[in-house]
């Protein structure tokens, strides 16, 4: 825990002079969707507007309970949707109206797992993100295998390179799927709900990479999350939904109140600010008990 | 470790190598099939084009039609036969040609010599390179029994198949003109012929104004099946006094045995190469429900015919004066037993006299 | 790391090519009648340079009239049926799909008896009744198998077992309804059949329709690689995956059209050849796709022999023989977790 609060700390105390000096990577200004069945019928569910940018070398959480909106407004910030009202850019382009193949260039989105089928070898996974940069047969060239062997080390999983996808544990298989998204080379990674199969332990050090990742390699890196306590610690800002609505956009510290928290995740909670300006959510003892 | 600065993937030199490489494999793909394809193809359009058949040294034919509008070119000399179902071995036989048949089917069994033939498989799915391999000068197919693939595919190759397709006693002996025909055996073929018509018109005289009895051919007995108003089988009956209670337009309908205790026909009819395994069958259909309320069975009256019925060759007809006898008894000189069941089993076949 | 290469990918190719001459050869060499290699050899030289009337005349009937066609045929069909597995495997991505599973054989068999009863004379009329019954049935089920506008895996694998379902039993109201005569020979098709040669014209409209079939399913072996690890992944890795997805169904289902027409239900190679190539090659589709079509006609050329000479001269039909290597290889690899 100490090397945590430690580097944590020492990210902190990077952040602050840098931070006017980043560029906006990702604008969503004013975004909104609803689902509905057929053109004349009522929306099933709507995501209200909702604005946030996130800059290079930042770590964005959108957190909400579930059912929230959150991989509505995944989608819309990956492209796959078009908004109804407003804007998703990435570097100044529509992410909606780029092309698939350019907009895979440029966006890597890390999905909730897959069962995979077949027993494709991890080294051979991870050359599958280069697939947005090759013609025809894409077979691999000599840079694409360095860029992908590249990508595993920085996930820490070079040595992983020739073992069978089926055969690796889950925090394994999290890192090979990271790998693959790096492969791609992009400027925005998304990643929607990472944590979910993953011991606290796991959780962690993914959250930490990912930190390092964006940092290292000037990516803006967006997480869908609900876990509270990792977006409080890794998160440079939060975006807070809540029956698709957005309800604050900020830093952990800003959006981290108490009776917002608890109104959102229907939660006896309390809220106190720890080191390095980042609140820690506490779940009260008893319901009976009243906070202190 | 620090991830250098993404090259960018317009790189000419790469997109140059990626494109001689697909340029390559597609080169390597055309040149491929080629091979694969293009030389069989080659060989095959040569040969095909080539005079087909194998009549090396018999350059004159005489042009025929078969029983199904088919022109046929069949050489002169007609040494080598090859039939393709058991009721036109028998005919070639009958014809006195045994000697020139070259090969028969698995289900060839009359006469015994027949069997001492060689055999291309059976007739549904005969081995076509066993039937080339035999050099024959003719092939017989029958349409009942053969797949038209099977004798198109013959044809294609340029062996001469004469296609019979007989649907009554009379049809039947028609294909053994028309047979005598083709193997120029007409010496043989005529008296065979004339004592066939002779003796089915001396039944009909002899039962004329006999009513019909009312009668069920049994193909099968579980599920029940019967004969169509179109077979030969059925024109049999009518040559021999009878009626099949069954009137259906599919070939071997299936019956149901409720509607046949209803209609109550006179006499039930089997075919058999074995009278006593069939006689046991027959016996234990007595105890059955349905069948035990059949009048023809608590009585008796069952004929059990040999299987030439089932077959469209000379046999046929002394199948047919049999039944003829068991279902009037009393149009016939010496007068048949009234003593049922009777076993009508042939046994000299319809030889050249 | 050992990214797949041209180079492996040409030599595995090339290798199982020559295995697949090998076995031309053999099938050649083989049958009721027996014919030397050496003399096999030596005419198909001839043959090769033109000169094929210095041949003896039963000899270039029964080896270049009959046997050559019918191992052609099978080459055509085994590969037809093992790519379209291996498609449809990555397509609907489950391991158990076959080229029959959604009702094209069926349907083509629907076909064929419908026109053999409309046009008993006509002699085309069976391939041709097939290939429009199929034609007809990949329409439907690709209409069954749409939603909000795309095809869904789940609900064409539905769509698909349900109309197999259904025109098998019209198959079978068909043949006991009507009149028996000419359906023998459809029945017998039905079983799977080489024996019978098809003309050569439609030869030549198989093998074009084989090369682009496989030709257009090729040009998505990349994506279908990704299409295997999730839609949603494939999709953000910038594969077109609606349009992925319909060539593949189309050229697949044409693909077992095809074979269909040309030699019935042949069973059991479509759904264990790809299964076999992954066993041995790999998983990647960029090289499981020509070495399926090569070894599937591997296989169907060597069960074909076996079938018309194990019991000569009867003829075994070639759907027994798979079934027969079939059905314990599927164990084997059941057991081995089909992975």
């Amino acid at each position: 825990m100490s090397t945590h609060e430690t580097s944590t700390q020492a990210l902190g105390s990077r952040e602050k002079p840098a931070k006017t000096a980043r560029t906006v990577r990702l604008n969503v200004e004013q975004a909104s969707f609803a689902y509905a069945a057929s053109a004349e019928s009522a929306p099933t569910f709507t995501l209200g507007a909702t604005s946030f940018q996130a800059r290079e070398r930042e770590l964005v959480a959108i957190l909400g309970p579930n059912a929230s909106g959150k991989s509505t407004l995944l989608r819309l910030v990956s492209g796959t949707l078009a908004p109804l009202s407003g804007r998703v850019e990435l570097d100044g382009q529509e992410t909606s109206r780029l092309d698939s193949r350019t907009r895979a260039q440029r966006i890597a989105v890390v999905h909730q797992e897959s069962p995979i089928l077949y027993a494709a070898r991890a080294g051979d996974f991870v050359l599958q993100g280069r697939h947005p940069y090759g013609r025809a047969l894409r077979l691999a060239t000599t840079e694409d295998v360095a860029i992908a062997r590249n990508a595993l080390a920085q996930v820490g999983a070079e040595h992983l390179a020739s073992r069978t996808i089926g055969e690796l544990s889950g925090g394994e298989k999290q890192r090979v799927i990271l790998a693959r998204a790096l492969a791609q080379q992009p400027r925005l990674v998304l990643l929607d709900e990472p944590t979910l199969h993953l011991d606290i332990g796991a959780q962690v050090e993914l959250l930490e990479r990912l930190r390092q990742l964006a940092e290292e390699n000037q990516y803006a890196v967006v997480i869908v999350t609900h876990e509270l306590a990792l977006a409080a610690e890794f998160a440079d800002q939060v975006v807070l939904l809540h029956h698709g609505t957005c309800l604050r956009v900020g830093s952990p510290a800003a959006v981290y109140q108490r009776e917002l928290l608890e109104q959102v995740f229907e939660a006896p909670l309390d809220v106190e600010l720890g080191p390095a300006g980042r609140p820690r959510v506490h779940l009260r003892a008893g319901r009976t008990e009243d906070a202190t | 470790m620090k991830f250098k600065t993404r090259p960018r993937a317009s790189d000419s030199a790469n997109a140059g190598c990626a494109k001689t490489r697909t340029a390559a494999l597609r080169l390597w793909l055309a040149l491929f099939s080629w091979l694969l394809f293009g030389i069989p193809a080659l060989a095959q359009t040569q040969t095909v084009n080539a005079a087909s058949g194998l009549q090396d040294a018999a350059p004159v034919s005489h042009s025929f039609t078969d029983e199904i509008g088919r022109k046929v070119e069949v050489p002169t000399v007609v040494k080598r036969i090859v039939s393709l179902a058991p009721n036109l071995t028998e005919i070639v036989f009958a014809l006195g040609e045994g000697d020139h048949l070259a090969g028969d089917t698995d289900f060839c069994d009359y006469p015994a010599e027949a069997t001492q033939k060689p055999r291309v498989g059976g007739p549904i799915n005969p081995n076509l390179e066993q039937v080339v391999a035999l050099a024959p000068d003719l092939v017989l197919a029958t349409k009942a029994i053969n797949r038209r693939e099977t004798v198109e595919a013959l044809a294609r190759i340029g062996l001469p198949v004469f296609v019979t397709d007989p649907h009554s006693v009379d049809d039947m002996i028609a294909s053994v003109e028309h047979i005598g025909n083709v193997l120029h055996a007409e010496k043989t073929a005529a008296p065979l012929v004339e004592d066939l018509r002779e003796r089915l018109s001396n039944i009909d005289r002899r039962i004329a104004g006999a009513l019909p009895r009312r009668v069920l051919f049994v193909v099968w007995t579980e599920p029940l099946i019967s004969i169509g108003r179109g077979t030969f089988i059925a024109d049999a009956l009518r040559r021999a006094g009878a009626r099949s209670v069954v009137d259906a337009s599919a070939e071997w309908p299936r019956v149901n045995l409720e509607e046949i205790v209803r209609l109550q026909p006179e006499v039930l009819v089997f075919a058999s190469a074995h009278a006593g395994d069939t006689q046991h069958d027959i016996d234990m259909l007595r105890a059955r429900p349905g069948w035990r309320s059949l009048e023809a069975l608590r009585r008796g009256n069952i004929v059990i015919i040999s299987d030439a019925i089932n077959r469209p060759a000379p046999r046929l007809v002394d199948a047919v004066e049999q039944l003829a006898r068991a279902f009037h008894p009393d149009s016939f000189a010496r007068g048949g037993s009234r003593a049922t069941p009777a076993y009508f089993a042939v046994e000299a076949c319809a030889c050249a006299r | 790391m050992r990214p797949l290469t041209l180079k492996r990918l040409l030599w595995t190719c090339g290798a199982l090519a020559v295995v697949l001459l090998a076995c031309m050869v053999l099938a050649l060499n083989l049958g009721a009648v027996p014919i030397s290699v050496t003399d096999l050899v030596l005419n198909l030289g001839r043959v090769a340079i033109g000169q094929s009337d210095q041949l003896p005349t039963e000899y270039r009937l029964i080896v270049f009239d009959l046997r050559l066609p019918r191992i052609l045929l099978g080459i055509l069909v085994g590969a037809a049926l093992s790519v379209s597995g291996a498609s449809f495997q990555a397509m609907l991505r489950n391991p158990l799909a076959d080229p029959f599973i959604l009702g094209v054989s069926s349907g083509a068999a629907v076909g064929s008896i419908l026109a053999t009863l409309i046009a008993p004379r006509f002699t085309l009329i069976t391939p041709l009744g097939a290939f429009l019954g199929a034609i007809t049935t990949i329409a439907a089920v690709y209409f069954l198998g749409r939603r909000e506008g795309e095809l869904d895996s789940t609900t064409l694998l539905l769509g698909g077992v349900i109309s197999a379902s259904f025109l098998s039993a019209i198959v079978m109201f068909l043949m006991t309804a009507l009149t028996g005569r000419d359906l023998r020979g459809t029945v017998f098709w039905l079983m799977g059949d080489l024996s019978t040669p098809i003309q050569p014209g439609l030869q030549w409209i198989f093998s074009v329709g084989l090369l682009a079939g496989i030709g257009a399913i090729y040009t998505t072996a990349a994506d279908l690689n990704l299409l295997l690890t999730g839609e949603r992944e494939a999709i953000h890795l910038g594969v077109d995956v609606t349009r992925v997805k319909l060539v593949v169904y189309v050229s697949a289902s044409l693909l077992t059209g095809l074979a269909v027409s040309a030699s019935g239900t042949i069973g059991y190679v479509g759904l264990l050849v790809p299964h076999a190539v992954r066993l041995l090659f790999g998983p990647d589709y960029r090289l499981l796709i020509p070495a399926s079509a090569l070894c599937g006609a591997i296989a169907i050329v060597l069960a074909d022999t076996l079938a018309r000479t194990v019991a000569a001269p009867t003829e075994l039909p070639v759907g027994a023989m798979t079934a027969m290597a079939g059905a314990p290889l599927f164990i084997y690899l059941l057991r081995r977790g089909m992975r």
